[in-house]
């Protein structure tokens, strides 16, 4: 019984975030002129799997109590290289997948080395890390364009038998095969001791270095896995900061609406997943409700602030802040 | 009730998958007929080459439900287009062709963007205006669109293909008809300020090159004299004060934008005026008008944010089954010296930012200040 009380208190906050998500979703789709139907849910579940992705990269990091600002890059940089090498044949397709995927680990692992080794705060290096990642993306695509493996593309944005989104289940996929062993895992749980109290996992023997090195790859490889996806959505590349630097911020807001502690060790990929949608969500609602396109911003910040105070809600009830974790 | 009206939805969309399935992709028109011509309406669809193909979508009825796809919305040019886009759709004789007309702006995100396109494909929409903000990412909605049978048009930063309508701003051709004003107003040839736009764009390069070329064709003997004004008052108000100071005297000046800024300066320089070939802002138009007399004969010429408008055109004559090109050459909206009127060609009473070229004759398009103005930007 106690256990169980203790299980339901950690994912709390998950499942805070996915009724939140759920609720929202109910009202776009039922004001959705189309109403719910396979095509419509498509549409939004690329949207969201593609924020949802870069939102599990920042996840990781921000367990570590990091931030990562190149996330946006990485995903833009593994765009422009995938609108480059992810065409051909079977075999020439697959080679470029894996070739992307490990150009975004590497990013991630370079971020890494640098804040573990070079000792730099991580809001720092990564908005020079980043700067570097948009001038490589930049160089491999000076003008919009390029290409992609049209079949691949578009079995991964289609819809499986019976209307499944394609994109949601290749999404459960990537939850199960790397953020449940990464959770399950010593790393995993030195990751979130890490981020804690690094003087304390310190103390008792975290292999601190290895974890947060592990968790900056990590955040690379999922980074450029939306990448990979971006491109699948869009069949091209393109070089944009402004896209870039939204998909960091836009990062930022789905992990803490997912319920996910920005001061580290605390939350989970899966809070950030529904938080991601959640984002998503909100955007659409202006689809749906005929709103002034200059309020439309106002009224987006609204939502977030009722969203994010909600997660909140119990942190004014508490006496002291431990209990969160009792 | 609710509930089971949406099962029965779902119920229909499966109908549809398996109907689909079995009779394959022939119950679907694969997007417009390319046919021979004529072209429904060459004045205002000019084609922008010879080569380019002839669209006829299969006619509908109207009215229409017409949405207006636009990404960013942080530059007054993007809220003036919008403004228009809405007193376009409700002047008397478009609005009664249309049942709906909606507008959504994404920002920079072409995720975000693609996925409204898609939205109002499975919503039912009869045609989509789009201000792409990537030129290659749409490929898989073309097709889309094209399959569901919606017409797509797309226009200012238009779409990199042969399948949907783009209305192109024809850049070089702008820099040819300012350089056509100044060859026709100073008899001798002589000294041209040319203020410039951003560098390392395409339409700084167009216009310059339509320019060059005219003026060199043009007989006479010319020298230039190129500042970068950065289309921005200030930038090119400052350019030009030095470009003045440096080199004293010009016969003849064509700007690319910030052209109030331009003015200022000469005045401020006590410069004499001179003729001047130009973009289309309120404040230039304004001392266009005010100094006529004194010499400052303007050509005022420019691609603002009315041509919306046209591609509003370009998709209601698409959905009435008439023949259009798919690639289009914006006609300019211009007005020379000594046309200049208040209250139609420029508005002493707004600001020098409003964007005043809303006249494009060979369209039958034109707007006033209030039309645009009293529109707010709300979706309706």
């Amino acid at each position: 019984m106690n256990e169980w009380r203790y299980r339901i208190g950690e994912h709390r906050q998950t499942l805070l975030a996915f009724i939140v998500f759920l609720l929202m979703f109910v009202i776009y789709v039922s004001n959705h002129p189309a109403g719910f139907n396979a095509n419509v849910v498509t549409t939004a579940a690329n949207k969201g799997v593609l924020l949802a992705l870069v939102a599990m990269a920042q996840t990781i990091v921000v367990l570590t109590a990091g931030i990562d600002l190149s996330v946006g890059m990485v995903f833009i940089l593994t765009n422009c290289l995938a609108s480059w090498i992810v065409v051909g044949s079977l075999g020439m397709t697959a080679l470029g997948v894996i070739g992307v995927l490990l150009t975004g680990s590497l990013c991630g692992a370079l971020n890494g080395l640098i804040v573990i080794y070079g000792r730099l705060q991580p809001i720092v290096t990564t908005i020079a890390t980043g700067a570097i990642y948009f001038g490589l993306a930049l160089a491999l695509r000076p003008v919009p364009g390029g290409d992609v493996n049209s079949t691949l593309a578009d079995s991964l944005t289609g819809q499986l038998p019976g209307g499944i989104p394609a994109s949601l289940v290749a999404l459960f996929i990537v939850v199960l095969v790397i953020w449940v062993p990464f959770r399950r895992s010593e790393i995993g749980r030195a990751v979130y001791a890490a981020g804690s109290s690094e003087i304390a996992a310190y103390m008792s023997g975290v292999p601190i270095r290895r974890a947060k090195l592990v968790a900056y790859s990590l955040s690379g490889l999922l980074a450029s896995m939306g990448g990979l996806f971006l491109t699948f959505i869009t069949y091209s590349g393109e070089a944009s900061a402004a896209n870039g630097g939204t998909y960091t911020l836009y990062s930022i807001a789905a992990v803490v609406l997912g319920g996910v502690s920005l001061f580290g060790g605390a939350g989970s990929a899966i809070g950030a997943i529904f938080g991601a949608l959640m984002f998503r969500t909100i955007g659409d609602l202006l689809f749906v409700f005929d709103l002034e396109p200059l309020w439309q911003p106002l009224f987006q910040g609204i939502v977030l602030l009722v969203a994010v105070s909600l997660g909140s809600v119990r942190l004014f009830r508490i006496r002291n802040r431990l209990d969160l974790f009792g | 009730m609710k509930s089971r009206s949406c099962m029965r939805r779902v119920a229909g969309f499966a109908g549809i998958l398996l109907i689909h399935g079995v009779f394959g992709f022939a119950a679907y028109a694969a997007g417009p007929k390319i046919v021979a011509g004529p072209n429904s309406d060459p004045k205002c669809f000019a084609p922008w080459t010879d080569s380019v193909k002839l669209f006829q979508f299969t006619q509908k009825k109207g009215p229409y439900r017409i949405a207006l796809a636009n990404g960013f919305i942080a530059n007054t040019w993007r809220i003036q287009m919008i403004k228009t886009a809405k007193a376009y759709a409700s002047q008397p004789d478009v609005a009664t062709k249309l049942k709906e007309f909606k507008v959504v702006s994404t920002g920079e995100d072409v995720a975000a963007q693609i996925a409204a396109v898609n939205n109002f494909i499975d919503s039912g929409y009869d045609a989509i205006v789009v201000n792409a903000q990537n030129p290659t990412a749409f490929k898989p909605v073309i097709k889309r669109a094209n399959d569901a049978g919606v017409v797509l048009v797309a226009f200012d930063n238009t779409l990199d293909t042969e399948d949907a309508i783009n209305v192109n701003v024809d850049q070089k051709g702008l820099g040819e008809y300012w350089a056509d004003w100044l060859v026709k107003n100073i008899p001798n040839g002589g000294k041209i300020l040319e203020v410039r736009g951003v560098s390392g764009t395409s339409v700084d390069r167009d216009r310059h090159d339509g320019i060059q070329g005219v003026l060199k064709a043009s007989g006479k003997k010319w020298d230039t004299v190129e500042v970068i004004g950065k289309w921005d008052d200030p930038t090119a108000q400052k350019v030009t004060a030095d470009a003045i100071a440096v080199h004293k005297h010009f016969d003849g000046v064509t700007a690319q934008g910030g052209d109030t800024g331009v003015v200022q300066a000469i005045i401020d320089a006590k410069h004499p005026f001179v003729p001047f070939g130009g973009e289309t802002e309120n404040g230039f138009r304004k001392f266009c008008a005010k100094y006529s007399a004194d010499g400052l004969k303007c050509a005022s010429g420019g691609t603002g944010p009315a041509q919306v408008a046209v591609a509003i055109k370009t998709a209601i004559a698409a959905l009435e089954g008439n023949v259009v090109p798919q690639s289009i050459k914006l006609p300019l909206a211009r007005v020379e010296d000594p046309n200049f009127k208040d209250g139609q060609d420029f508005y002493s009473e707004q600001s020098d930012n409003f964007f005043v070229g809303n006249a494009f004759p060979t369209c039958g398009i034109n707007f006033t200040a209030q039309e645009i103005m009293g529109q707010s930007e709300a979706n309706q």
